[in-house]
């Protein structure tokens, strides 16, 4: 690892950044196919209602309508984490996105004309939108499909995780400080900007159905769709257009996608549907909304004792892959600092609000929020310093923790000490603050997996090579880009390791009838894994160049350069096009071509969820600096301090890209965004309502990477993406705490909540003063 | 959405299309940033749009100084209202005002009359208006002007007192007495721009050298029906020194704005969290 690298390191922008800026990107609301139809849903009318009767007669009579799609007739599959979700609702609906006709037209206008004149009939039912009343032994039972009775004991459970280690009674008795709250968080939303889309275009010749689709997963997605249209899989293929924003949007198949399938199937045309914003607020996923009770204690001497958390997750009226996000959040409570004792216990719960999603972080911006905020606590409780316990208690290398994560290598202290530091936290710390704003610092750290984390069979990614006669390599890769940057990582590789320049290379990534498998993007794994599976690929085709070009130069077993096109050995040099040439017209008359798949070493955790899940772990912390001014309630953030264990730099621009993408999500986290609903009804489903930050609002962001060489990774290098926005939240929460002597229990923190808390406190103060 | 669209280049074909449409419905479009949404809301039914974004003329698209007042077209842009450096230095209110409102590509197509006529509780330039006590010049399609002041014109949420036959042609604030000021505009929300305001302050004081009140103006946004000028505090504001405010009369004054206002609930805030910042923001005004 210590050889130079010429390209690895330095910042490289974005191969499709040109594309991107100048319009000429297609995404897949610009595609355009001959007689392409139009469609669009029909949503419920209600949050929870029987369907008496479905009239679709006027919408057909209408001009330029083709099909009308109901549940009536179709015969399809279920779909869902839980196969627990019905395509198109006949019977019932459980919440406001319930999908219960489609209509395919010749024009938007007319699709959306035929929607207002279909008749629907309801019977409306009393809905259930708070899980602990859906956990009530009287309560209806939501899904109907759903399995909890026999699986977990209620009805209305739709997932459930129990994890534990460590001697949990003995660690209570050894412990000095024990906290104990109740941590409440929102449900928010990726605000991609590309809304959800997807181009169905089946052949009523050859049976094969072509999908233009934004999907994070394309193989997984491919097996799905296949499963819920009784299909073959290998019938369907996935094109991925250019894909505007998915942030974890795109991991589950939602409806809509087998509804807009399904129309073309029926017509034998392509049909397109787009998501207009306000739909896009209403039916694409949301980060789960949960409740965590967390204690957790802490010995005399500032050691960490347990956690014990219990967390109520509402799942929504349906269950998608985010049913599974306690998998990460055990992770974070079992091996965030060390732990002697942990017990973990988590249920999904069905209601009838929206089925939540997956997004970036994973459950893991909620429980590291409810563990630093302890953490604060159980320091001011002890008068240990806030960072000092956080040192004390830091991950280390070597270190196997309760759950079987073995640290092989470990940035979390040199990432803790680099922000204590850098912000100088010590010292703000302990200002005491008066007057209108008022200044506060929040420390907070994160543990996230760095190289994968194997969630099903096989955690791998295939690479094909393909080098031309003229010197342009192709990267056929099983992985996708999403805008997170691998494709111009893997371009990186690829130059670095054969010498090609960046404009000789092209990366295909998009098409399932081409590429090789791979799990599809999340996890922060595409680098990591496609990187790796890419560097298996150029070593082999490296050996069929060193002996071709050893032959042409006319020397053996030397060291092999490849450097600006040539490849290097003995003091002679050769071109590598013309290596490849040679390879093909001559000896051995093979194409200059290899196949790599790289599986993780990873291991399937056990049914306690014990095993050493990823290739590596990454590890952060983060210091927000706020101000806050007290008449208005408004927190200000002014800096962010970021370090990051990243394993190695790959592309200083693409990862500061990664970190200030990640804090703007993390900051909105903690500050303004969250999805309100009535009953289920979401009630601000705009940007004008819904308060994404702007760039007016981030504050100065000063980051430091740190380097810890995990050989597991390619160059050394860990998964990056969504660690920036675990902790900001947790940061922010903690700094506004110093700042005003107040506790935060819930995000967002809205001028109007921490005011509030202000005036509370104030209130207590005259009160107690008044007793005195 | 669909609805018909007249484009009037002058203000000949302007009054024209007016009188062919009395009998009809029909709506102005200036920036379109409220129109639209509007629209998309509740869909236009058989409406044609008199869009005023190819209107040429001095009047109605041009800052002027002169004959002791300054006018602004209703079709200035806000953007216009934040360069112009007489605005800047004469009436803070207003250039802030103008700045706070949506984002740098809003500002670039949104109007000063579209901001008026729109008659939001939560419009920022309007509220800075209505503590400038700006007259609002109405023209009707005989060519007439009809006067009023702003918060006359003004008569609830979404409501002014523009007839079928009228439009917004100008504004006009008459100009400062003193070069001592005391000018600005104070603008609540949750994020940094791109908001609608939650709470908003007015307030432009001319002084005497003393320091002493001479011509008063406070308005306050999004804290009532529409946005109230606050009488009673500019009545007693005239009566002081601007240096003689100790924390009493902070507190008094402070109190006399939060009591003008009867803000209500919304999406966006409670009505006891704009009753108790107004109160607050009042507060920093003699900080
Ligand atoms: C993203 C976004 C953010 C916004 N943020 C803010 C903000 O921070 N603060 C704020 O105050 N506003 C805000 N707005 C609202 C809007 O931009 C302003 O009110 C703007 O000044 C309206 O001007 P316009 O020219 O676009 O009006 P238009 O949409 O063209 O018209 C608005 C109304 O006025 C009428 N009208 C227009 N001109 C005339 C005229 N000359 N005579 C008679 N009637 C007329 C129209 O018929 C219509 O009813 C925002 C809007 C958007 C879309």
């Amino acid at each position: 690892m210590d050889k130079k690298l010429k390209i690895i390191g330095k910042s490289t922008s974005k191969l499709d950044g040109n594309d991107r800026v100048s319009g000429r990107s297609v995404y897949g609301h610009d595609i355009e196919l001959p007689n392409m139809l139009y469609a669009k849903i029909l949503r419920s009318k209600y949050t929870c209602a029987k369907i008496k009767y479905i009239d679709c007669s006027k919408a057909l009579a209408l001009e330029g309508v083709e099909y009308i799609l109901t549940a009536k007739n179709l015969d399809v599959n279920m779909i869902g984490y839980k196969r627990d979700h019905p395509i198109l609702k006949g019977e019932t609906v459980n919440c406001q996105r319930d999908e219960i006709a489609a209509v395919a037209a010749t024009s938007r206008e007319i699709a959306a004309k035929a929607v207002s004149l279909i008749k629907v009939e309801y019977e409306e039912i009393k809905g259930i939108y708070d899980p602990f009343e859906a956990l009530k032994t009287e309560a209806r039972k939501i899904n109907l499909n759903g399995q909890g009775e026999e699986k977990f004991g209620n009805k209305n459970i739709a997932e459930s995780f129990e994890y534990s280690h460590g001697e949990l009674k003995s660690m209570k008795k050894l412990s000095k400080v024990i906290v104990s709250r109740r941590y409440q968080f929102p449900r928010v939303t990726h605000c991609c900007m590309g809304t959800s889309n997807i181009t169905a275009d089946y052949s009523i010749i050859d049976g094969k159905l072509t999908l233009y689709s934004s999907t994070q997963v394309p193989f997984l997605y491919q097996r799905d769709m296949a499963h819920a249209l009784k299909m073959e899989p290998s019938k369907i293929r996935i094109i991925q257009p250019i894909i505007g924003g998915g942030f974890g949007s795109k991991l589950d198949m939602l409806p809509f996608e087998p509804i807009c399938a399904l129309l073309s199937i029926k017509t034998g045309k392509p049909v397109q549907l787009l998501y207009s914003r306000e739909e896009e607020f209403i039916a694409s996923p949301t980060r789960q909304a949960m409740v965590i009770d967390l204690t957790s204690g802490v010995d005399e001497k500032g050691k960490f004792t347990f956690r014990e958390v219990q967390i109520t997750m509402d799942n929504g009226a349906y269950t998608s892959w985010g049913a599974t996000t306690p998998f990460v959040m055990m992770q974070a409570y079992s091996s965030l600092y060390q732990i002697a004792a942990c017990k973990f216990q988590a249920d999904a719960v069905y209601t009838n609000n929206p089925n939540a999603g997956s997004f970036r972080g994973y459950g893991n911006p909620q429980a590291t929020f409810s563990i630093e905020r302890n953490i604060d606590l159980m320091a001011e409780e002890l008068g240990l310093g806030k960072d000092e316990i956080r040192l004390l208690n830091a991950n280390f290398p070597g270190e196997i923790t309760g759950q079987g994560l073995l640290f092989k290598t470990c940035g979390a202290k040199p990432a803790l000490l680099k922000v204590i530091e850098e912000s100088n936290y010590k010292m703000k710390n302990r200002e005491k603050q008066s007057g209108r704003y008022r200044r506060g610092v929040g420390l907070a750290s994160m543990l996230h997996v760095g190289g994968g984390a194997k969630i099903y069979r096989s955690d791998g990614c295939g690479t094909r090579l393909k080098l031309d006669h003229y010197g342009f390599l192709t990267i056929i890769t099983g992985s996708s880009e999403i805008g997170q940057g691998s494709e111009t990582v893997l371009a990186m590789i690829a130059c670095e390791e054969l010498g090609i320049p960046l404009t000789h290379i092209k990366v295909i990534n998009s098409d399932t009838d081409v590429k090789p498998w791979d799990v599809g993007v999340h996890a922060s794994r595409t680098s990591f894994v496609a990187g790796n599976s890419l560097l298996g690929a150029i070593s082999i085709i490296k050996q069929k160049l060193n002996s071709k070009a050893a032959q042409l130069m006319g020397c053996k077993n030397s060291d092999f350069v490849y450097e600006n096109g040539f490849i290097k050995a003995c003091e002679k040099e050769v071109k590598i096009d013309k290596v490849v040439r040679e390879m093909h017209f001559g000896n051995p008359n093979k194409l200059c071509v290899a196949e790599y798949f790289f599986e993780p070493t990873s291991s399937f955790q056990d049914k306690d969820f014990k095993g050493d899940v990823s290739g590596n772990y990454a590890f952060a912390s983060q210091v927000a600096e706020v101000e806050v001014d007290t008449y208005t309630g408004k927190v200000n953030v002014i800096n962010m301090y970021v370090s990051q264990d990243v394993g190695r730099v790959l592309n200083p621009m693409g990862l500061q890209g990664q970190i200030e993408g990640g804090l703007a999500t993390g900051l909105g986290y903690a500050l303004t965004e969250e999805m309100i609903y009535e009953d289920g009804y979401l009630t601000n489903p705009s940007f004008h309502e819904y308060k994404l930050l702007t760039a007016m609002d981030m504050p100065e962001v000063h980051f430091y990477p740190i380097e810890t060489m995990d050989e597991a990774g390619p160059y050394g290098s860990k998964g990056a993406g969504e660690a920036p926005l675990i902790p900001t939240a947790a940061a922010i929460a903690n700094a506004v705490s110093n700042a005003l002597g107040v506790e935060f229990l819930s995000v967002p923190l809205t001028p109007e909540k921490v005011l509030k808390a202000l005036s509370e406190k104030n209130n207590h103060k005259t009160a107690n003063s008044q007793i005195l | 959405m669909n609805f018909e669209i007249e484009s009037p280049l002058n203000k000949e074909e302007l009054l024209k299309t007016l009188s062919n449409l009395q009998s009809k419905k029909f709506r102005f479009g200036a920036g379109f940033t409220d129109l639209l949404i509007e629209f998309k809301k509740f869909n236009p039914v058989e409406t044609t749009v008199i869009n005023l974004a190819q209107l040429k003329d001095e009047e109605f698209c041009s800052i002027r100084n002169d004959s002791g007042e300054i006018q602004i077209g209703s079709l200035v842009k806000l953007a216009q209202i934040c360069k112009d450096t007489y605005i800047k230095d004469n009436f803070p209110v207003l250039h802030q005002a103008a700045n706070a409102l949506a984002s740098g590509q809003i500002r670039e197509v949104a109007t000063v009359g579209g901001n008026i006529c729109q008659a939001s509780p939560s419009g920022d330039l309007s509220c800075a208006l209505v503590s400038l006590k700006a007259n609002c010049e109405i023209l009707n399609i005989d060519g007439k002007i009809r006067n009023q002041a702003i918060s006359e014109f003004f008569k609830g949420p979404g409501k002014t007192s523009l007839q079928k036959n009228e439009i917004l042609k100008s504004i006009s604030i008459p100009i400062n007495h003193s070069k001592n000021l005391k000018s600005g505009y104070i603008k609540i929300g949750k994020r940094s721009a791109m908001e609608c305001s939650i709470v908003s302050l007015a307030y432009h004081f001319q002084l005497e050298k003393n320091g002493k009140v001479k011509h008063a103006g406070i308005a306050i946004g999004a804290v009532g029906p529409t946005i109230i000028f606050c009488q009673e505090t500019v009545d007693f504001l005239l009566k002081q020194n601007i240096n003689n405010i100790d924390e009493v009369l902070k507190l008094k004054i402070a109190s006399m704005i939060q009591n003008a206002s009867s803000p209500i609930d919304d999406a966006r805030a409670s009505a006891w969290y704009r009753h108790q910042v107004l109160y607050n923001v009042a507060k920093s005004l003699f900080e």
